[in-house]
């Protein structure tokens, strides 16, 4: 940083060749002092310097909304697997992953067998604050264990705080496998 | 001893210039009134803060802030680490003990018009180490990285979703991904222990420097009014005239306080123990019921209990409101009467604020609108009530268990709250209206009426009706005939 | 810092005391966590109370009795079932009652690990010999409902009155909504093992009669089981019913509410 004017005594400085007038401390220094440039010129260094800094640093932090796209279709494993007529726990590793998430990264969703050919995958996620909610197959109701949350078996909303019904997966049957499209966490503004 | 002491003290002392300028500060004169137990808990929410970093720091060093680790270290420090359970126990307690002593400290200063001019800036300071503070408490929480945790986590984005247009954003920037993971978890530790304990430390700092320059606030009197003009000379008269020492005259009070405080937290630490953590943060183990720490009950219940449709404008504004409107205040009331006595608007806004939140946060212990989620297989169904059924009726009370019923009415005091209890729900509801309610619902209860079959409505209801008080007789249908005539089932 | 010599003495004693308190003592404070707290997934709960009382005991009360069905705490019902059917309706349920499924490959939350635990715990907690020995719970020949009428009026009427339609010290067993909700095996449990934690006693009978053979046994169960009406419709396990009310393709078979045996 620049050395304080106040602190050393004029005649132990070397002058500077094209200062004629004999220096008052501090402000202002005439506009063509060298001195007053280099300081200028250091403010603008260390902004331009800050910016170049900043810039990356914030890119890094941001960097997970920047991406649009957290989806991928996931095989759930054969649809022969979930009897018909049930609905049954399933669970998936989450695509999205760094190898230190542990088990944080296996997601469950309940997945609706109605008939031979037709699904419905709803995340457990409640649609009211994200609660995991439980299917109770001896009354058919889906119950949240937070904010007492119930949904029917069709994912609609049954009682409770939650604004909608079950959020539901996207799907389809692949080779005999169940196929879901996820990999967000599912609220009231986006997909699961 | 004695002299090699005092000439390493004075030794360090030509070097430090302390005496210089640490002990005009520590002697400045403060007004006598103000050496008072009311006086104590701004620097015990300072003492347990400092307490905070110590605690924190020894975990910091065998925690592991890795998702995949972070469960497995706390049971490590729970049970192989020497003490390590009570390091946690004394973190856990000291934030307990932090969050309420800052509440205190804020509503002394509430009701003694500290926040009156000149000492606006330190209020606002205050509000945001208030924030701070509950921000350690809310990321704090997250350490502690259980299914509470993972759950909590989940509410949190829930409700940073419901932001307009941004909110998926917001969500992604503060979990660090598209779902709770391991990036959520790095994210809040930097939070936690970096980013947050650093905004306090200056906070502080700021805090007490201007608590300092502006000296403390004098003991407010009804009729002392705050006047722009005259505030600062008659407060120099007041120190001047009647004025002590903060070091030790106030100081010792603070000093007595700060050490029942501190012990307070070991007996709590050593009686009650860590908090958690519960059961690893698999989100596939769905048999779980998350529930918040004791600071956000409030919110939490809250939440339950709020219409849906003022949910969302509430979620997104409450804060907002209540955050200016702390901020604005000092603005706004900034001049005039400081006493609590001659502000009842002022008094009256701390005990509303007060029974809402014990309230609140009474509800959110008990959590009456959540399902029991287990009451069904595992709360018996009461003996008095089984004793002399008929067949019939005892398979109306399996009925009632399998049907998870209890899940949300209770029986005997056991079971769900959510719906009324049914230990006299006989005397309530007649027949017709029992079998109504279980095939249509209504009333908050969804419909049973495509999941029993007519023998089960048939036995339900059989063994319903038998539920109430020997001596009181059942609910009975005005509109037919009263001599007992039971309708067809 | 000051020397005078008491003072500093009650400050090392202190010092010396907390040291031993920290040292010595934090093991035994109360707020230390003990073993037993330990966190563990719900696959992994092995403790028969545990399991029991999370699971059981809604339906078959706390101690395994005095709940509203089966009580299975009762020795004559051990000596009578087998542990391959109990096994079964603990992991499959029994259809067309109460009982649902609990094994995991059922949609339920137990493991077969937890579900052997629950059926060797009752056995070795509650089974004792009995004597005589009880005809077979899981014995389903058929009877004869004729003959049971008989039986039924022979051992049965004193309590359930003549025609089974309740009488002075119990209710009806020929219930039409009763007997849809119990299967013939739970009519013959009942008949067997009775319910000593209400006051109905098993096949023994009174104290100086004859005890029922397996025959009367089948027999009687065979004349409550024929006053049963034929099912309407579906009123198969609750998971499976409204979705085969949506779907008549989908439908399978009516579960009927014959013997379960796994």
């Amino acid at each position: 940083m620049s050395r304080d004017p106040e602190n050393t005594r004029p005649e132990d400085r070397a002058r500077p060749a094209g200062a004629a007038s004999p220096r008052t401390p501090v402000v202002p220094p005439p506009p063509v002092d060298r001195r007053g440039f280099l300081f200028k010129f250091g403010l603008a260094l260390n902004a331009v310097a800050a910016a170049l800094f900043a810039l990356p640093l914030i890119g890094y932090v941001v960097s997970p909304m920047r991406r649009r796209a957290w989806q991928a279709w996931i095989p759930l494993g054969q649809a022969d697997a979930f009897p018909v007529g049930e609905t049954r726990l399933a669970t998936y590793r989450n695509p999205f992953t760094v190898p230190w998430d542990g088990v944080t990264a296996d997601i469950p969703c309940w997945v609706r067998r109605i008939s031979e050919s037709s699904f419905q995958v709803f995340a457990v996620n409640c649609t009211h604050l994200g609660c995991p909610v439980r299917w109770f197959p001896e009354s058919s109701l889906f119950m949240c264990p937070c904010h007492g949350g119930a949904y029917y078996e069709d994912g609609k909303r049954a009682s409770g705080p939650p604004p909608r019904g079950l959020f539901e997966y996207e799907h389809k049957i692949e080779n005999g496998q169940l196929v879901v499209r996820g990999g967000q966490i599912p609220t009231l503004s986006q997909q699961v | 001893m004695k002299s090699l002491f005092s000439s390493i003290g004075s030794w360090l002392d030509e070097r430090l210039g302390l005496s210089e300028t640490l002990a005009p500060v520590m002697g400045h004169q403060v007004p006598r009134d103000t050496a008072s137990w009311w006086y104590v808990f701004g620097s015990a929410t300072l003492v347990l803060f400092a307490l905070q970093v110590v605690t924190g720091i020894c975990l910091a060093l065998v925690y592991a802030p890795a998702a995949n680790e972070a469960w497995a270290s706390l049971e490590w420090l729970n049970y192989q680490q020497p003490l390590g359970w009570f390091l946690r126990a004394l973190h856990g307690w000291g934030s307990n003990f932090m969050v309420g002593m800052m509440t205190v400290h804020m509503i002394q200063v509430f009701l003694f018009g500290a926040w009156k001019y000149p000492r606006e800036l330190t209020w606002l300071v205050g509000v945001f180490l208030f924030l701070c503070t509950l921000g350690m408490a809310f990321t704090g929480q997250i350490m502690r990285f259980d299914q509470d945790a993972y759950w909590g986590l989940g509410i949190g984005v829930s409700m940073l979703a419901r932001t307009p247009l941004v909110g998926p954003y917001l969500v992604k920037l503060l979990v660090g991904g598209p779902i709770i993971g391991a990036e959520t978890l790095s994210r809040f530790f930097a939070l936690h222990v970096f980013v947050v304990p650093g905004l306090l430390i200056g906070l502080v700092v700021v805090h007490l420097v201007l608590v300092l320059r502006l000296g403390i606030n004098e003991w407010p009197m009804p009729g002392r009014l705050v006047d722009r003009e005259t505030y600062r000379e008659k407060y120099e008269e007041l120190v001047q005239a009647d004025g002590v020492p903060f070091f030790p005259d106030a100081a010792k009070r603070d000093i007595v306080f700060a050490g029942v405080t501190i012990l307070a937290v070991i007996a709590c630490a050593a009686i009650f123990g860590p908090m958690g953590p519960n059961g690893v943060p698999d989100p596939t183990l769905i048999r779980t019921v998350p529930r918040p720490d004791f600071f956000f009950l409030s919110l939490f219940a809250a939440f339950a209990l709020l219409p849906p449709w003022m949910e969302t404008v509430l979620i997104l504004t409450a804060p907002v409101v209540g955050i200016v409107a702390l901020l604005a205040m000092p603005f706004l009331f900034g001049l005039g009467e400081k006493s609590w006595k001659a502000r009842p608007m002022s008094v009256l806004l701390v005990v509303l604020a007060l029974v809402i939140l014990v309230t609140l946060t009474r509800l959110g212990i008990t959590s009456p609108w959540s399902p029991d989620m287990d009451a069904w297989s595992a709360d018996p169904t009461p003996v008095r009530f089984l004793e002399g059924r008929t067949p019939l009726e005892m398979r109306g009370a399996s009925v009632l268990q399998a049907k998870q019923c209890r899940n949300c009415h209770s029986l005997g005091g056991e079971g769900g709250e959510r719906g009324p209890a049914l230990d006299d729900v006989a005397t309530r509801l007649t027949r017709d209206q029992l079998i109504r309610q279980v095939i249509q619902g209504g009333g908050n209860m969804p419909a049973y009426g495509r999941n029993l079959s007519p023998a089960e409505v048939t036995a339900l209801v059989s063994f319903l009706e038998t539920l109430h008080p020997a001596n009181q007789p059942p609910a009975r249908d005005a509109s037919r005939p009263a001599a007992g005539a039971r309708p067809p089932a | 810092m000051t020397s005078r010599p008491g003072s500093s003495l009650l400050a090392r004693t202190l010092a010396a005391a907390i040291a031993c308190a920290a040292i010595a003592g934090c093991d035994s404070l109360p707020g230390k966590p003990r073993e037993a707290d330990r966190p563990i997934r719900p696959s992994e709960v092995t403790d028969f109370a545990a399991l029991w009382g999370t699971n059981c005991a809604g339906c078959h009360g706390a101690d395994g009795d005095r709940g509203s069905s089966t009580p299975l705490a009762n020795p004559v019902y051990l000596a009578s079932a087998t542990d391959a059917a109990i096994r079964g309706a603990t992991a499959d349920g029994i259809p067309g009652t109460s009982m649902p499924a609990f094994a995991t490959s059922r949609g339920g939350l137990l493991t077969d690990q937890q579900i052997d635990l629950l059926v060797q715990g009752m056995r070795s907690r509650w089974g004792k010999p009995v004597s005589p020995t009880p005809p077979g719970i899981d014995d389903a020949t058929a009877g004869d409902p004729g003959r049971g009428a008989a039986v039924f009026a022979a051992r049965c009427a004193s309590c359930h009155g003549q025609d089974g339609a309740g009488g002075p010290k119990a209710g009806s067993v020929v219930d039409p909504d009763y007997l849809q909700l119990v299967s013939d095996r739970a009519l013959r449990a009942a008949t067997i093992a009775g319910r000593p934690d209400f006051g109905m006693p098993d096949w023994r009978g009174e104290s100086g009669r004859e005890p029922l053979d397996a025959g009367q046994v089948a027999d009687v169960v065979a004349w409550m089981a024929s006053k049963r009406p034929a099912p309407i419709v579906a009123t198969a396990p609750a998971a499976v019913a409204p979705a085969h009310a949506a779907n008549p393709a989908a439908a399978q078979p009516t579960t009927t509410r014959n013997d379960h045996v796994p």
